[in-house]
């Protein structure tokens, strides 16, 4: 499936920020399964790139005169396929086992624990994985704005709702409660309803016995496919959001994003043109922003 | 019967301690109290105090220090100092390993769960190349006597070790109290160990700096060991800087400076690695460089040490370095472990369980004595409660024997009487493995005790290397 896709971000401050850095995660990973046929990054500010451990490609952004805002656009074409049975542990190099730990996002409590022990397999594989996020997904509503960036998954999970990020994060500590790795996927998707947004994130567990990650929505109860364009995987959504700054200055933020995927379909692909789709997404985004004190 | 540094069992003074010995039995004793004082004095006027865990918040304390110091033979240090050097070099090559190939966990040394499932082991810095593959620029690696005299290795300290100040701070105050005495002794010096230190950050510049320059990176003023950053950075004659007057553009980081940036090369970094960088690490973090990751990532500025070590000095990788000694070196290790249950196996377990009343258990990721049980010294309540904690979670701790550390006499309400001590020798790694002869003495004050920690009411004495 061809995407094509545009996101754009305005991040507006109160009052002139001094001096600040930005760390961007906003293009599509090089892996099987997706091929990146153009890509733009427009922003402001001096830009470095590099890739990160988890094999995401990260551009380091300084901005060292003053501003009031700033605009962050990437916009491009990616072709995306299902991968049946990829070898994605290639993806980066690093042993599926660092994604087997607990992170401060990914923490649990009893409740969370019962939860998790009630769905325990001996060997997790595609039946078991699809059968816990929906359990997860029964158990919490999708609702914006119930949590925040910061809410951890036993957090969310206690609230019974979330977002995607909430959802991803309770799936992670469910499996790696079980010692199973997953890891956290941030990235684009194509979809029909207006009353989930494109920025999206999901998983990937890892299927020990087929030495496989397994891509997992649960938001959307579906497997990871060509609806899904992949920007960044890591430990939880601090490793892989698409923007995390900090700042000097500033004073509070406002923030608006949006973004906006839409398909034509590959020559011999089966499925027709989608429709286009527009959302719009404020104050709660994949976005962390810090601001220091001045001195 | 645990061994005392200065007296063989019979009561005899041992020879190396046999001009010191002579000196103090000639010393009235009322003029060693005035030097107690005098010492007093001397250390709150250099400030040197010690934030402690576990009281008020703002209560320093001063770390008490002792006149009677730890006298080390020429020979044993020579052989110390042959193991320190070994353990360091084969843990500078485990960590160049780990973060690169994996050579030891593909030979089965070591699991590779152990290492992976680990939060020591940071991601961040797999393939990463670092200057003469050094991690471990400053290890601080404590060690015990016991038994009869035998030296153990009780931790090996490899990110952010600290009391070289103490270190040297000791050495100037007795040399100040009594001049004399260094007259009549041989005591090799310690007080080049800035410039080693400072010579050791330059040889770890990144390729191709000529004239690097060099920051003392501190978490700041509130932090219990800001005397010891203050103090290094004014030795080496360095900037001391916190994170906020570093900054990182174009993959390069610079100082903030009134003549305006300057580019800085090698960070002496006393900041733990969750907080050295905000966007790759803890986001709350304030003490930190924002994207000081990445300018490291390029090669274009080094830490000391490295981020990650900590995998090397984690109490569960312990039991596994007398094996990645041969692995590495080939060779077999000059200086022993303390034998060590892994309470993740179940036969060490179920070792550890019927026997708590004799060991020493230890939290995996605990630091500063505080997670810890001394079997013999604990009540039935006590050894009770922890072994709920260890059976909720037995992967979370190792056991170890109940050392008889030696002892050394020491100034206590009592007058002198033998207290148990440890030592901390500083071992440097660049483009040289040094370290200055003699280390940090901690001696526990309380009569019995084990726990050397500064925190937990330990005190210091001074260390000497004798030079024949």
């Amino acid at each position: 499936m061809r995407l094509h896709i545009r996101h754009e971000t305005i991040y507006r401050y109160d009052r002139q920020v001094k001096h600040s850095v930005q760390c961007l995660r906003l293009t599509p990973r090089t892996e099987a399964g997706q091929k990146v046929l153009s890509w733009e990054l427009q922003a402001p500010g001096r830009r470095i790139e590099q890739l990160d451990a988890h094999g995401n490609l990260v551009h380091l952004l300084t901005l060292d005169t003053p501003h009031e805002e700033i605009r962050i656009s990437a916009t491009g074409v990616v072709d995306t396929e299902v991968v049946e049975d990829s070898s994605p542990s290639a993806r980066a190099g690093l042993s599926p086992l660092v994604y087997a730990l607990e992170t401060s996002l990914t923490s649990v409590d009893e409740s969370l624990k019962d939860f998790a022990m009630g769905y325990a397999v001996p060997e997790m594989d595609e039946h078991q994985a699809m059968r816990l996020a929906g359990a997860i997904r029964d158990a919490m509503d999708y609702v914006p704005g119930a949590t925040a960036v910061s809410d951890t998954a036993a957090h969310a999970f206690g609230l019974g709702r979330g977002v995607c990020q909430d959802h991803a994060h309770v799936m992670i500590a469910c499996c790696r409660l079980q010692a199973v790795p997953a890891r956290y996927v941030s990235g684009y998707l194509l979809s029909e309803h207006d009353d989930h947004i494109a920025s999206h994130a999901w998983v990937d567990v890892w299927l020990a016995n087929e030495r496989r990650w397994l891509a997992i929505d649960v938001t959307n109860r579906v497997l990871g496919g060509a609806q899904h364009c992949r920007l960044a995987v890591g430990r939880d959504y601090l490793d892989a959001c698409p923007i995390r700054g900090v700042r000097r200055g500033g004073g509070a933020e406002s923030m608006q994003a949006q973004v906006r995927v839409s398909a034509d379909a590959l020559p011999r692909s089966p499925i027709g043109g989608r429709s286009r789709l527009l959302q719009q997404v404020q104050a709660r985004q994949a976005t962390s922003q810090q601001e220091q004190s001045q001195q | 019967m645990a061994l005392n540094e200065m007296f063989e069992s019979d009561g005899t003074v041992r020879p190396h301690y046999r001009a010191y010995a002579e000196w103090l039995a000639a010393m009235p004793s009322q003029r060693l109290d005035e030097k107690r004082a005098e010492a007093d004095s001397l250390f709150r006027r250099a400030g040197i105090t010690f934030a402690v865990h576990g009281e008020a918040t703002g209560t320093e304390r001063l770390i008490p220090f002792d006149l009677v110091p730890r006298i080390i033979p020429t020979a044993e240090w020579d052989w110390l100092q042959r193991g320190l050097k070994q353990r360091v070099t084969a843990l500078n090559a485990f960590l160049q390993d780990i973060y690169h190939e994996q050579e030891i966990l593909r030979a089965g040394v070591i699991p590779a769960e152990q290492v992976f499932r680990n939060l020591q082991y940071r991601p961040e810095m797999q393939d990463i190349n670092v200057p003469m593959d050094v991690y471990a620029h400053i290890a601080g690696v404590d060690l015990v006597r016991a038994g009869a005299g035998e030296y153990y290795v009780l931790e090996d300290n490899l990110r952010v070790p600290s009391g070289v100040s103490y270190m040297l701070e000791n050495r100037q105050a007795m040399m100040r109290l009594f001049p004399e005495l260094f007259a009549n002794c041989s005591v090799a010096p310690v007080e080049h160990y800035p410039d080693l230190l400072l010579d050791c950050l330059r040889s770890v510049a990144p390729a191709g700096v000529r004239d690097p320059t060099i920051v003392l990176l501190t978490p700041g003023a509130y932090n219990s060991a800001y005397f010891e950053h203050a103090f290094l950075a004014q030795q080496m004659g360095v900037e001391l800087v916190e994170g906020q007057d570093l900054f990182v553009d174009d993959e390069v980081v610079y100082m903030r400076t009134t003549q305006g940036p300057r580019r800085v090369d090698v960070i002496y970094r006393r900041i733990d690695d969750d907080f050295i960088d905000p966007l790759a690490f803890r986001p709350d973090s304030m003490l930190g460089v924002p994207g000081l990751l990445m300018a490291y990532r390029a090669g274009r500025v080094n830490i000391a040490n490295a981020v990650g070590t900590g995998i090397a000095d984690d109490k569960s990788t312990y039991p596994y370095v007398p094996e990645i000694i041969r692995f590495y070196l080939g060779e077999e290790p000059v200086l022993s472990n303390v034998p060590t249950y892994v309470l993740r196996r179940p036969d060490d377990l179920a070792y550890a369980l019927a026997h708590l009343d004799e060991l020493v258990v230890k939290e995996v990721h605990g630091a500063g004595g505080y997670g810890m049980l001394i079997g013999p010294r604990a009540s039935k309540q006590e050894i009770e409660d922890f072994r709920l904690r260890i059976t909720s979670d037995p992967s979370r701790y190792i056991a170890q024997p109940t050392l008889a550390l030696s002892s050394c006499p020491t100034f206590v309400e009592s007058g002198l009487a033998p207290r148990h001590l440890d030592l901390r020798p500083f071992v440097l790694s660049g483009s040289d493995i040094t370290l200055v002869p003699g280390g940090l003495t901690r001696v526990a004050l309380r009569e019995g005790s084990l726990v050397v920690n500064s925190s937990q009411g330990g005190g210091t004495k001074d260390t000497w290397v004798l030079e024949r």
